[in-house]
């Protein structure tokens, strides 16, 4: 209350008037210049929390009205981490308004939303798992309330629609507005999708639309320079990492991430954090950087090594390059029968079926296998063609019977190898043969192979392999099995 | 059986030795008297037949056994106790032992994860200060952190079978809970497609509270946090095997739980069987991008196989070990089927067993003492710490102790040195490197004694260090260790005022001209060692009592052919059955048969696919002609005595009942498949041959 009038009644009240008869949600340019002299110390504290959004804020607390006055539904949408909720949030904060929120991705089942909603009415009901009970007790409990304006905000309301009732509940919560008529309910969407996917019927009250666009270049670098310890350095840091990152991703979340990481390489060298860096500095850390770089790019998601603290940072790198150097074997534990099994299934994913009896034929391979045919322009365009096809369609299908097939094949050329020498003959005394389908199960499970169909009697069951061809050549590294010579190229 | 002969010399030597020659006289004296008692022992045991004479025969207490056996059920009886004692003493010894080594190796790991939750913890502590009533607030706090994640261990368990790592997870989850954590153990059935993630949250809060819940939703569990102690500590949500999860409520569980993640300390410890890729591959990443990641490693199951080795294995003092067959049989198992250490355990348990239950002698292993025991075997003691000896080698040359192992327990080997060593020539092995060595098939003893040339001056001293401890009791070769010791420290000092390459040149000189460098005469004291103390245990005298030789009872205990067998049950069934309406005679069909082994052999017939109209024409002919000709065999059966009152229509019905019934059975045993679209009137056999 005593925050609030800074600005007098009547005109915000055209103001919104205005904005109810047409519901698109343009920042009004020609009233905010006069507007900006009265901005108080606290809006203006709020508005510098929040780069980039100072439209959106002043929108919102226009469309919010005065207090205990009626307002109209809004609907804030904008891409992921666009500062949908914190803005809401800190508005009503600023404004001083009691508001109800509820996260919808918090909650599973409408009970639960519905429940979360009444409880922090401070409804005297403890279940309520129907919606028109819903609506009542929420009447009950706004009633209550002697008019004193409430907000009802809920957050992410795209989730709803993947429950079991979703589109049921997502109507409800949209239609509020006309149920509530001038029950003292103020309602809020925050959503991740666009307007349109929250058409309503005819006749009921369309919310009005706010859009959160996404940050520019610039919003981007002044919202991650606040609360920075040593604002001379980030900014040095920014100026390096941050264009070719914004070429990737806009989202301040996913930003954050990648950078954080990479702003501590970057201060590594340095013994003072509090230091001034001065050009030559500057280029001296960018060369100390530049190759974290460049793989920090290519990485999503990295799961570093948990770092000893004692451990310097010299150590910490050796032992990045020994993981370079160790991608090239296999680092887990796999029986040798599952990693045959491993191999056939990615032979059969990757190679036609109608090559088989042509890779494996009666002298168990492919060893005097010989292309010589000379082949003209077109035919390798035509091939380069299958090829991408290939690649683009990804691994094939395969049923049960060919991938026994092909590890039969690949099984018994391997027998034969080693019958050469009497030890390994004795060894071989176990056959791999025994327990394939349980090799298959524990394959499938660590999501190696992947399987369509679920009724294991119907027989109809294909499979697929997952794995990529470096996996695939670890793999067959490790069991000694000439691979490449099995692999369909074009 | 044979070796039998020596056990008087060893029963009277004790008798003289021992204080208390009582107690420990009369089993010996038992086994002295009854030795043909013994062998028909054996031969029942051999047979099978042991145990159900056992079962059968009335239990007499062992206090009123007389020492001239009159009756020979009663003695039977009382081997039958002693074997069954002797093995649950052997293998609660040895299942306590391998619990130790397991617990040792995984408990380096439980302290690095719970120092990890601690420094989190701390560190969340230490930022945010929140009051309870905050904390409870359904909205998220506003604050200037730009992306919520959750403190995440990946801990990768190098094998992509998961039996193993049940147990050590529960393990985990205790030490974490007695080290002041919430910890909650969830495993793939929580993140199901079916429940969703009302389903994880639930079980989430169902470990945590005491009480059950209506409702399960993350504002419940923000309140339980409040509650009194709960606030001190984290929680510690624990999944199991990550991969095996949905990933969609798996990523919507952690998207729901980072929304809270400054108000509750969640830590998320995940097992991952694979690679670190896993988690990237199979999350969604808007789910990835909530999780502060970490990796933890466990143990390699090569490392635990090594660790159990060098416990229980090459360890006599079990009064249990296993022959050269069973060991490398044990060792395929371990590489090629299976890679766990659960069902190596259950193997080693089977053989254990086994053993007992099949060797006549065995429950003698109980009565020996500790001083009889060197005494019989005084050479174990020796292999013993040989063996010890090259595992050291071993560990500094990563190779596989099993791999050593097996070739120790070789009595071949054996035989083969023990002639050579009359012409004391040492194991050959040339200058080659051990990469090629290992292609080319050379033992894995014969490669660790070439690393012993191969290594440097410091992990030499080392590895004599190691060996003056092992080497105490052997006060021969003590002596020599010893020599050598301080031979290498006084090159030590020589050698360290020149650089790296030149020690190398240096050694490799040595090795090549004179053949007397410290190395060389390391590796000249460990052949000799080898020739003369290892000696494996089959080729100990009276080695029966503890040696588990049979190398196919285990192997057809281990890999049971399922298939094969179901197909020989029906073949074979009136066996089973003991029906004495039909024939002995395999091939003949009578309708009194059971229906599913009647259609299979119909299916004999056929080729691999089978016309469904004709099987089931013959199937009605078989059990129609029957019943029409011996008119008095029908009142055997129940179901043809009803047949007799029914209409032909309710026969033929019943009939094609039977038959879907029968099909149906056969399609579930893996036999048969179901006729396909295309080929409605065809089923398709899968099983051939036996």
């Amino acid at each position: 209350m005593g925050k609030q009038p800074k600005t007098p009644e009547p005109e915000r009240r055209t103001t919104r008037s205005a904005a109810s008869i047409s519901p698109a949600p343009t920042p009004s340019k020609p009233s905010a210049p006069p507007k900006t002299p009265e901005v108080s110390s606290s809006l203006r504290h709020l508005l510098s929390g929040f780069p980039g959004r100072k439209s959106q804020i002043l929108d919102l607390i226009r469309l919010i009205g005065p207090l205990n006055s009626p307002s109209l539904p809004l609907l804030l949408y904008g891409n992921a981490s666009t500062g949908k909720t914190s803005t809401v949030l800190k508005v009503l904060e600023h404004l001083n308004r009691p508001f109800v929120y509820v996260s919808c991705r918090s909650c599973h089942n409408p009970r639960i939303l519905f429940e979360t909603v009444l409880s922090q009415l401070g409804s005297s009901h403890k279940q309520c798992k129907k919606m028109p009970d819903f609506l009542n007790y929420l009447r009950e409990a706004l009633a209550e309330r002697n008019k004193e304006m409430v907000f009802l905000v809920f957050d992410s309301i795209e989730s709803v629609r993947s429950w079991d009732t979703g589109s049921k509940v997502l109507s409800l919560l949209l239609t509020l507005y006309d149920k509530l008529q001038n029950d003292g309910a103020g309602l809020l969407y925050i959503s991740r999708s666009t307007p349109d996917a929250y058409l309503l019927r005819f006749g009921s009250f369309q919310p009005i639309d706010l859009c959160f666009p996404d940050y520019t270049f610039e919003e981007i670098h002044s919202i991650l320079m606040r609360n920075q310890a040593n604002p001379k350095l980030y900014s040095s840091f920014l100026s390096v990492v941050l264009k070719p990152f914004t070429r990737v991703t806009r989202r301040i979340d996913e930003l954050a991430s990648a950078l954080d990481p990479l702003y501590k390489k970057y201060c590594e060298p340095l013994t003072d954090s509090t230091i001034t860096p001065d050009e030559a500095m500057k280029r001296r850390l960018f060369d100390y950087v530049q190759p974290h770089l460049i793989a920090a790019l290519n990485q999503t998601f990295t799961i570093p090594p948990r770092a000893l603290k004692d451990k310097s940072g010299i150590k910490r790198q050796g032992s990045g390059i020994g993981n370079a150097t160790g991608l090239r074997e296999l680092d887990f534990h796999m029986s040798v029968s599952a990693k045959y099994l491993l191999i056939s299934a990615f032979l059969a994913s990757r190679n036609p079926a109608t090559l088989d009896a042509a890779l494996f034929d009666s002298t168990g391979g492919c060893v005097g296998r010989k292309r010589k045919r000379k082949s003209s322009q077109s035919s390798i365009d035509k091939n380069n063609t299958k090829a991408e096809e290939m690649l683009t369609k990804g691994p094939g299908t395969f049923p049960l019977e060919r991938l026994l097939a092909i590890f039969q094949c690949i099984t018994s050329v391997l027998e034969e190898d080693s019958s050469l020498n009497e030890e390994k003959a004795l060894e071989n005394s176990i056959g791999l043969m025994s327990d394939v389908l349980l090799q298959l199960s524990t394959l499938c499970n660590s999501n190696f192979l992947c399987k369509s169909g679920n009724c294991p009697l119907e027989g109809s069951v294909r499979y697929r392999s997952m794995i990529d061809e470096d996996m695939a050549l670890k793999v067959a590294r490790s069991v000694n099995f000439p691979l490449s010579n099995y692999v369909y190229r074009r | 059986m044979a070796k039998h002969q020596s056990s008087p010399e060893g029963a009277s030597s004790q008798g003289a030795n021992s204080p208390d020659a009582n107690q420990t006289l009369e089993p010996f004296f038992v086994l002295h008297k009854a030795q043909p008692q013994a062998t028909v022992g054996e031969k029942l045991s051999r047979s099978g037949k042991g145990r159900e004479r056992g079962s059968k025969s009335s239990p007499k207490s062992p206090g009123k056994f007389k020492r001239t056996p009159s009756d020979e059920q009663s003695s039977g009886t009382l081997y039958e106790q002693w074997r069954l004692k002797a093995f649950n003493e052997t293998w609660s010894k040895i299942e306590s032992s391998i619990e130790g080594v397991l617990r040792d190796i995984n408990l380096k790991l439980f302290n690095e994860v719970l120092q990890w939750v601690e420094e989190s913890f701390s560190e969340i502590k230490s930022n945010v200060k929140l009051s309870s009533s905050e904390i409870q607030q359904p909205y998220p706090l506003v604050n200037d952190t730009l992306c919520r994640k959750i403190p995440t261990a990946f801990v990768l368990t190098k094998n992509a079978e998961f039996v193993d790592d049940i147990k050590t997870f529960c393990d985990l989850g205790m030490h974490l809970k007695s080290n002041r954590c919430h910890v909650a153990n969830m495993s793939t059935l929580d993140f199901s497609i079916k429940y969703r993630v009302g389903g994880s949250i639930r079980s989430l809060l169902r470990q945590l509270h005491s009480e059950p819940l209506d409702i399960a939703d993350v504002l419940t569990l923000a309140k339980w946090y409040c509650e009194g102690e709960n606030y001190v500590k984290p929680i510690v949500v624990m999944i199991d095997d990550m991969e095996r999860c949905n990933p969609d409520v798996l990523g919507n569980f952690i998207t729901m739980l980072s929304e809270w993640v400054m108000k509750i300390p969640i830590f998320f410890i995940m097992g991952v069987a694979t690679t670190v890729e896993a988690p990237r591959n199979l999350l969604p990443s808007n789910a990835l991008q909530h999780l502060d990641p970490c990796m933890l490693t466990l143990g390699t199951p090569s490392d635990r196989m090594n660790a159990l080795v060098e416990s229980v294995l090459v360890r006599l003092c079990y009064n249990f070990s296993l022959g050269h067959k069973v060991t490398l049989f044990l060792r395929n198992y371990f590489l090629r089927h299976d890679g766990t250490i659960t069902s190596f355990i259950s193997a080693l348990k089977l053989a254990c067993s086994k053993h007992f239950s099949l060797e006549s002698v065995s429950f003698l292993c109980l009565y020996l003492l500790d001083k009889d025991y060197e005494l019989i075997f005084f050479s174990s003691l020796y292999n013993y710490l040989n063996i010890q000896c090259l595992f050291e080698v071993a560990r500094y040359s990563k190779m596989q102790f099993l791999d050593i192992f097996c070739e120790a327990t070789d009595p071949e080997m054996y035989s083969m040195s023990c002639s050579d060593s009359t012409s004391k020539k040492p194991i050959k092995c040339g200058a080659k490197n051990s990469s090629e060595m290992l292609s080319s098939g050379v033992g894995s003893i014969a490669r660790a004694i070439h690393t012993i040339r191969e290594m440097p001056v410091t992990a030499l001293s080392n590895l004599l260090n190691t060996w003056n401890i092992h080497t105490e009791k052997m006060t021969e070769i003590n002596g020599e260790v010893k020599k050598l010791q301080s031979l290498v420290t006084t090159n030590e000092g020589k050698v360290y005022d020149e650089n790296l390459p030149n020690i190398r040149k240096r050694t490799i000189s040595l090795l090549s001209g004179k053949g007397n460098s410290p190395n060389e005469k390391v590796a000249m004291l460990l052949d000799a060692m080898i020739r003369k103390y290892m000696k494996p245990t089959e080729c100990m005298a009276l080695h029966e009592i503890i040696c588990f030789r049979d190398v196919d009872v285990l192997r057809s205990g281990l890999i049971g052919d399922s298939r094969k067998t179901i197909q020989l049950d029906l073949l074979k069934c009136q066996s089973y059955l003991s029906c004495s309406c039909c024939s002995s005679d395999a091939m003949s069909l009578s309708p009194s048969m059971h229906d599913t082994s009647i259609m299979y052999k119909l299916a004999q017939e056929y080729g691999d696919v089978i016309n469904l109209y004709e099987w089931y024409q013959s199937f009605k002919n078989v059990l129609t002609s029957a019943s029409q000709t011996p008119k008095k065999k029908r009142h055997l059966s129940p179901a043809s005595k009803k047949a007799k009152t029914l209409p032909p229509s309710a026969i033929e019905a019943l009939i094609q009942a039977r038959f879907c019934e029968a099909v149906t059975e056969l399609q579930i045993t893996g036999l048969l498949r179901m006729p396909s679209k295309r080929r409605p009137d065809f089923v398709q056999r899968i099983a051939f041959g036996l």
